[in-house]
């Protein structure tokens, strides 16, 4: 084991920048991208477009979260969007205002916010729930596993959304205590960016400071090992998907005050944008490997390139193809990352 | 082995009721075969798909509404299986209205009456290939004439909204999905009566998305509301109600109130325009699209002249299309379309 050693030694100067380069890839993007933004852009350092990509970033960022619980364990979730929506549809549904004039429950009282909140999660974690345990159970990938339940989960909202009292319309004229809760502010903090702050610090300790985040990593890394060294796996996973569930309802509960409407559509296309912000933050596909950090970084990556394209008032198809290129290089450098490693 | 067989009766019985519902008609019944292009529009499945439904009950006829999920191959599809069960009548919304000929096609080798609506055939001489299809829909340049006829009127009687007192008009505009035949008009329309009557516009920003959703409503409010001419924005065009209710949410998050105007007159467009947070809707008139399309398929079904009886009135322009006025709604009117 001398050679390696040796050979370490001679070529850490050309390797000392190449590895800060590729360890750190995403903040240099990042960094850039600002860059080209701000010399085109000055004002776009300011603190209104600071906050608003804060709050932009939020329920991303939270979403983001439960998929990459999913992907540690090597695992995937197109449910996301649908089951986003889902939650969006049902809050909206119940927190509507009294005086409003299409209400989905016409006679449904004003409810304590945490009522419609916990019947989304209880919903949407049950659903997710499912997936875990046909991954688990069935060893069906979940690729498949979710396609199934992004579909299902699609007619089951659909079927909800159209039983309300007016037909299949948007709900909107939301309770102002609900937009209140989600859009207001608490000291001149977006409390959207509260709630996003809160999930990152128990999603950290749960990664970090758990079993459950042990035995995360560990079936992710290598389900089969991790099974002989007595972690219940079939558990594990059922229990990072019901969790990523949860997620899921709370950011749909927030999404539809954030954005003020909700309807069967809502969440369309959310897994992609949550996916790729966690393969882009390092969250890889192999398994085993994630950093809350990591999460962080890829979503608010994509938001400042969406926002700041629309604030340049570029052409919106340039987008897609910074968008894809990042996504595909981000996970190169990735590879190159973990090859070395092992 | 038997666990899989278990798992595929089981699946048959939970289909079974929509087979056995299937079964049970009348045989001299009419038949209608429709669908919407995409159950996730937010209009065709909120208004027109209901009326559709409630209207064809009225009628006393069985329609089968299915959904294309937005993809015109599925559509083509769908026809097939229509033709196949031997439907009376045809009543399709296009997926791709570029791809009309297709569909006419199909339904002239049929030989089964055809009724296209709310998404026009592009393809010039389309309709002059079956004398059996008809048209039922919107002149998509009238709701952009209308929105901006709306938007003129209040621009001139709100000197203040000129905001940097230009004469000249800075707005930014919601478009919704590129080359949707609609989205187009509207876009082109709307600005074109404030040019008309001599008024000068200046575009700020136009955000195009593909699923005229809210969230991107909401999001690019946001962004433009803090960028560099976000103080300057002294009016927000929506091309549909779903954008409109995202920007409305954006401006309130950020404590502006800019005149915005939406089309379609959804639910919660009357309720923003009852607080005061919008300035006007144009009524898309789902609800007389759908009679009209079915009035006129009941009679094609029969091989009556398609309008007898009713009210409608084909276009004697050769489009053999029937024409739905849109409606300008703003406070002075919305209460009526409650």
């Amino acid at each position: 084991m001398k050679t390696p050693v040796l050979s370490k030694l001679l070529t850490v100067r050309s390797q000392n920048w190449k590895d800060f380069l590729i360890n750190n890839g995403i903040y240099i993007v990042i960094a850039l991208i600002i860059g080209i933004i701000v010399i085109h852009e000055p004002r776009f350092i300011s603190i209104p477009v600071f906050r608003n990509i804060l709050t932009q970033s939020s329920v991303r960022l939270i979403l983001a979260f439960g998929v990459a619980g999913i992907i540690i364990l090597q695992g995937t979730d197109l449910s996301l969007g649908r089951l986003v929506g889902f939650a969006a549809v049902i809050s909206g549904s119940m927190l509507q205002r009294a005086d409003y004039a299409s209400r989905f429950y016409p006679d449904l009282p004003a409810l304590p916010l945490i009522v419609p909140l916990i019947i989304a999660c209880i919903v949407i974690g049950f659903l997710s729930g499912i997936n875990g345990w046909v991954v688990a159970k069935f060893k069906i990938h979940p690729f498949l596993a979710t396609l199934g339940m992004m579909i299902t989960a699609y007619g089951i909202l659909s079927i909800y959304f159209a039983s309300g009292a007016p037909g299949p319309q948007p709900i909107g004229g939301f309770d102002t205590r609900y937009t209140q809760a989600v859009v207001g502010t608490f000291l001149g903090i977006p409390k959207l960016v509260i709630y996003a702050a809160m999930t990152s610090v128990v999603v950290w300790i749960l990664w970090n400071k758990t079993t459950f985040g042990k035995n995360l990593f560990a079936v992710g890394g290598n389900p089969e090992a991790a099974e002989v060294s007595g972690v219940n796996v079939t558990r594990t996973v059922i229990m990072v998907y019901v969790f990523a569930g949860i997620l899921y309802g709370i950011g749909g509960f927030l999404e539809a005050a954030r954005i003020g409407s909700a309807n069967n559509g809502t969440g369309f296309g959310y897994e992609l944008d949550a996916i790729a912000a966690c393969v882009v933050g390092g969250i890889s596909f192999s398994g085993g490997i994630g950093k809350v950090s990591g999460a962080i970084a890829g979503v608010f990556m994509f938001t400042i390139i969406s926002y700041g394209m629309t604030f340049m008032g570029l052409d919106q198809y340039y987008q897609y193809i910074i968008k894809g290129v990042i996504i595909v290089v981000a996970v190169a450098l990735d590879n190159k990352k973990y090859l070395k490693k092992t | 082995m038997t666990k899989r067989i278990v798992l595929i009766l089981l699946a048959a019985a939970m289909m079974a009721p929509a087979l056995f519902a299937g079964g049970r008609q009348e045989s001299d019944q009419i038949r209608i075969g429709a669908n919407i292009y995409s159950f996730a529009d937010n209009f065709m499945n909120g208004v027109m798909k209901p009326e559709l439904e409630r209207y064809a009950q009225v009628r006393g006829v069985r329609i089968d509404i299915v959904d294309s999920e937005g993809q015109q191959a599925r559509l083509n599809d769908q026809i097939d299986v229509f033709i196949t069960r031997g439907v009376d009548v045809l009543v399709i919304n296009l997926v791709d209205p570029a791809a009309a000929r297709n569909v006419i096609e199909k339904a002239k080798q049929a030989n089964i009456p055809l009724i296209l609506f709310n998404k026009e055939a592009t393809e010039a001489g389309v309709m002059d290939l079956y004398d059996k299809v008809w048209y039922v829909g919107t002149d998509s340049a009238e709701s952009g004439i209308i929105q901006g006829q709306m938007m003129v009127e209040d621009w001139l009687a709100n000197p203040e909204w000129d905001k940097n007192g230009d004469g000249i008009l800075q707005y930014v505009m919601l478009k919704g999905e590129p080359g949707h035949p609609d989205a187009e008009a509207r876009t082109l329309h709307s600005v074109k009566a404030f040019t008309d009557r001599g008024i000068q516009v200046q575009q700020l920003a136009l955000e195009a998305d593909p699923f005229w959703s809210t969230q991107h409503g909401a999001d690019s409010m946001a962004a433009w509301l803090t960028s560099q001419f976000g103080d300057q924005i002294e009016m927000v065009i929506a091309n549909n109600d779903g954008m409109a209710f995202g920007a409305i949410t954006a401006m309130k998050a950020a404590g502006v109130s800019i005149p915005i105007y939406g089309v379609d007159a959804l639910d919660q467009a009357l309720t923003h325009i009852a607080d005061g947070e919008m300035n006007g809707t144009v009524l898309n008139d789902g609800v007389n699209q759908a009679r009209a399309s079915l009035d006129l398929a009941i009679n094609a079904a029969r091989g009556n002249p398609v309008t007898q009886g009713t009210d409608w009135v084909l276009e004697q322009d050769g489009s053999k299309a029937v024409r739905v006025p849109y409606v300008p709604v703003t406070i002075d009117n919305y209460q009526s379309f409650r």
